[in-house]
């Protein structure tokens, strides 16, 4: 069975104590402090891989998680339901399917008011169209694949872009930074994961990257897990493209940009669409020159909200890395309980329809006002981040820089 | 007939099970163990009653699934069609690496990395064709109906896999019982001498490894239609294989109800470590694999041997008996 906790691997007075949340609590979730009436606690199931290959970024998403759900009951709880507290139900889905599916068929039973899953897109399709037979409300945090929202699903929704509209934003943006530059990109190789996520991507890429004049030489796939990149390495190093694409998870495209390094690669620009490390500062500070200079095009948070510093200077206070799983999962818990709050009660065909209507005010990310179009936050988008000095800096859209683009990276 | 007898009531007192479970999680665990059972019935066909240890049974399952998964996505044709293609598709695959394995003598290790070697090419031959969605794989729309194969209820989906898995179970009790049964175990005992015996260890092993490709094959195009949803590594992935010769190992090779007392066994183990200690990322599967080894350290033979031993009703030394049993 699953478990149930209340705040997550941190009591609230440490919480308290540690980020000094209580002050944060107003502002930063919009949820106003109440005195807390004695409602029925209100169960929210998180299913995520937090064992398996993709454990790093499945607990991240599972503390995430636990941060909001930590943030609306310090808070005050669901104010419509008497300030009723949120629980966590936990599960992990071990990164595979069907088990995700069946902890969420669980927790169905269990009587959760909804369900924050499953990171990757194949463990979402499963979970969600598994939610689907309960109506069960299901928020997908980080799952990018568009089929999980094009199946019509009515308790399926998705306030993070989907990889069509960020492989669409990464080309544009890759174009007006070419035609910026002094010395464009003519030629691109893709090295890609195998699974939905990568494959989707690298597909949609070859298709778009010869509209904007850059040609791709080569498309190489790798397994998951890949442990040695030399042999990949070797052959962007005889083909010499200009501009690099790698789309993996974390522990591949870590090994593979400290491999680009050791071969020393010369290549324009690195530039990641959806990048498993590149947006993400355990890479940026455990590998500063591998990871140097680096683009990508992936989610990330407004870095001139207050709120959005705020959530992550508490994150790093917990001895969180701030990566996107952390503050997708933490929008996505966000999202059903604005929903629940609104619906005023726990009823699922009611909180999917207040979560079909939502307009959450997510101002702490780059999006633009939210909307749901079966399902989907239209207003999603995700931005361009570029290391640089040991940091991430957004570098695209303007309205969101904070630095400007170094391109080509090499001079 | 004792055995008959017993299978024959034992799948009945299930096919009434959902009548007095109304839980959907526990008509889930129980659909899960004998989709387990199945994986595992058909891979102790040949594993277990013809000796012949194959590490690739996903290559079989990963065929059925994107049959039956491709038949439908693709091409617009009724899974009920699809189920059946998907059975001999299976069977197809494993006519063609049986015969390019027991044609040249392969056995032991060298049929074992054969077999998963043919597994693996077609995982990333998957990943690699269109019409199999490559690396993004297969997702069947969701529209629950009978003439789908899509139900609504998981009862449904029970009462489907439940004929299927008492078809495998009802074939390994015939094989028990039959002159070819009595073929392929003598050939898994000594080649050799069955062969002076006047049996054809080639046509006796390729019959074994079409009915284990075959219910394997089944076994995945179940999957495909009760998760709709497939990629490279689902349907190819080592972990089917894994699992087809765990539950079998676990619950006793070469008797009829191993593979049922195993994927029973492993089930409740992996709920039971994800419960006890499921807050505790990764835990469970160490307590699993700790299990798992004691298991296999002190049940040898699986749990039919331990049951039997137990009971008493077989001495240790009647083999022969045992396996059948």
């Amino acid at each position: 069975m699953t478990d149930t906790m209340k705040s997550g691997g941190l009591g609230r007075r440490q919480f308290l104590k540690n980020s000094g949340v209580a002050a944060l609590g107003l502002g930063v979730t919009g949820f106003p402090s109440v005195l807390r009436a004695q409602a029925a606690p209100v169960k929210i199931g998180l299913v995520h891989p937090v064992s398996g290959f993709i454990a790093f970024s499945g607990s991240q998403c599972r503390e995430g998680a636990l941060m909001a759900i930590a943030d609306i009951n310090a808070a005050g709880g669901i104010k419509s339901l008497g300030g009723a507290q949120v629980e966590a139900v936990l599960a992990d889905s071990q990164g595979k399917p069907e088990i995700g599916a069946s902890e969420v068929g669980k927790m169905a039973e269990e009587g959760v008011a909804g369900i924050v899953a499953g990171y990757s897109s194949a463990i979402s399709l499963a979970t969600s169209q598994e939610a689907a037979k309960t109506n069960t409300p299901h928020v997908v945090d980080v799952g990018v694949s568009d089929s999980i929202m094009s199946r019509g699903l009515e308790n399926t929704f998705r306030f993070g872009p989907g990889y069509g509209n960020i492989a669409n934003f990464a080309v544009d943006n890759l174009n007006a930074i070419n035609q910026a530059s002094s010395s464009p990109a003519k030629t691109a190789m893709i090295i890609h994961e195998e699974s939905v996520f990568g494959t989707g991507t690298a597909n949609l890429l070859s298709e778009r990257l010869p509209s904007i004049g850059i040609d791709v030489v080569d498309v190489i796939k790798h397994a998951n897990p890949t442990r040695d990149f030399t042999n990949i390495v070797l052959q962007l190093k005889s083909k010499q493209p200009d501009l690099i694409i790698p789309a993996n998870y974390y522990n591949e495209y870590v090994l593979l940009a400290r491999t680009m390094r050791q071969q020393r690669i010369e290549a324009k620009g690195i530039y990641s669409v959806l990048g498993g490390a590149a947006s993400n500062y355990k890479f940026v500070n455990e590998f500063p020159e591998a990871a140097d200079l680096i683009m990508d095009c992936n989610h990330w948070f407004n870095p001139k909200s207050e709120v959005a510093m705020q959530r992550k200077t508490a994150a790093e206070a917990k001895g969180l890395i701030y990566t996107y799983e952390v503050f997708l999962a933490y929008n996505a818990v966000l999202g059903l309980v604005d929903a629940i709050e609104r619906a005023g009660t726990t009823d699922k065909a009611a909180v999917n329809e207040a979560l079909a209507g939502s307009n959450l005010d997510m101002s702490y990310m780059p999006y633009a006002a939210t909307k749901m179009e079966n399902g989907q936050n239209m207003g999603a988008a995700p931005v361009n981040t570029q290391v640089q000095n040991g940091d991430i800096e957004v570098i695209f859209p303007s309205e969101f820089a904070s630095a400007e683009t170094v391109f080509p990276m090499n001079g | 007939m004792r055995q008959l007898a017993l299978l024959v009531a034992l799948f009945a007192a299930l096919a009434v099970a959902p009548i007095f479970i109304h839980s959907a999680v526990w008509m889930n665990l129980i659909i899960m163990v004998l989709y387990a059972a199945l994986l595992g019935q058909a891979w102790n066909i040949l594993g277990g009653y013809g000796g012949q240890f194959s590490f690739g049974h996903a290559a079989f399952f990963g065929t059925g699934a994107y049959t039956i998964a491709v038949l439908q996505v693709q091409l617009g044709i009724n899974p009920w069609v699809g189920l059946v293609a998907g059975g001999m598709l299976a069977m197809l695959v494993a006519a063609f690496i049986g015969f390019s394995t027991f044609r040249y003598g392969l056995k032991g290790s060298y049929f074992a990395l054969i077999t998963l070697a043919f597994a693996e090419v077609l995982r990333i031959l998957s990943n690699s064709v269109p019409f199999t969605g490559a690396g993004v794989g297969l997702l069947i729309e969701l529209n629950p109906s009978a003439a789908n194969m899509q139900f609504v209820d998981k009862a449904s989906y029970f009462w489907l896999l439940l004929a299927i898995t008492f078809i495998a179970f009802l074939t390994v009790w015939w094989i028990g019982n039959s002159r070819f049964g009595a073929q392929l175990m003598a050939v898994r005992d000594n080649e050799d001498a069955a062969r002076a015996l006047g049996v054809d260890p080639f046509k006796v092993k390729m019959s074994a490894i079409l009915l284990s490709g075959l219910f394997s094959g089944l076994a995945g195009c179940f999957y495909a239609q009760y998760f709709l949803y497939l990629d490279p590594s689902i349907a190819y992935g080592s972990s089917v294989s894994v699992e087809s010769l765990l539950v079998p190992i676990v619950g006793g090779l070469g008797t009829l109800f191993g593979p049922l007392f195993g994927a029973i066994a492993l089930h409740t183990l992996s709920e039971v470590t994800r419960s006890v200690i499921g807050d505790l990322p990764g835990a469970s599967l160490v307590l699993y694999g700790i299990l798992l080894v004691l298991v296999i350290l002190f049940s040898p033979r699986g749990l039919s041997g331990l049951i039997n031993s137990l009971t008493g009703r077989v001495p240790a030394s009647k083999k022969k008996e045992e396996n059948n049993g």
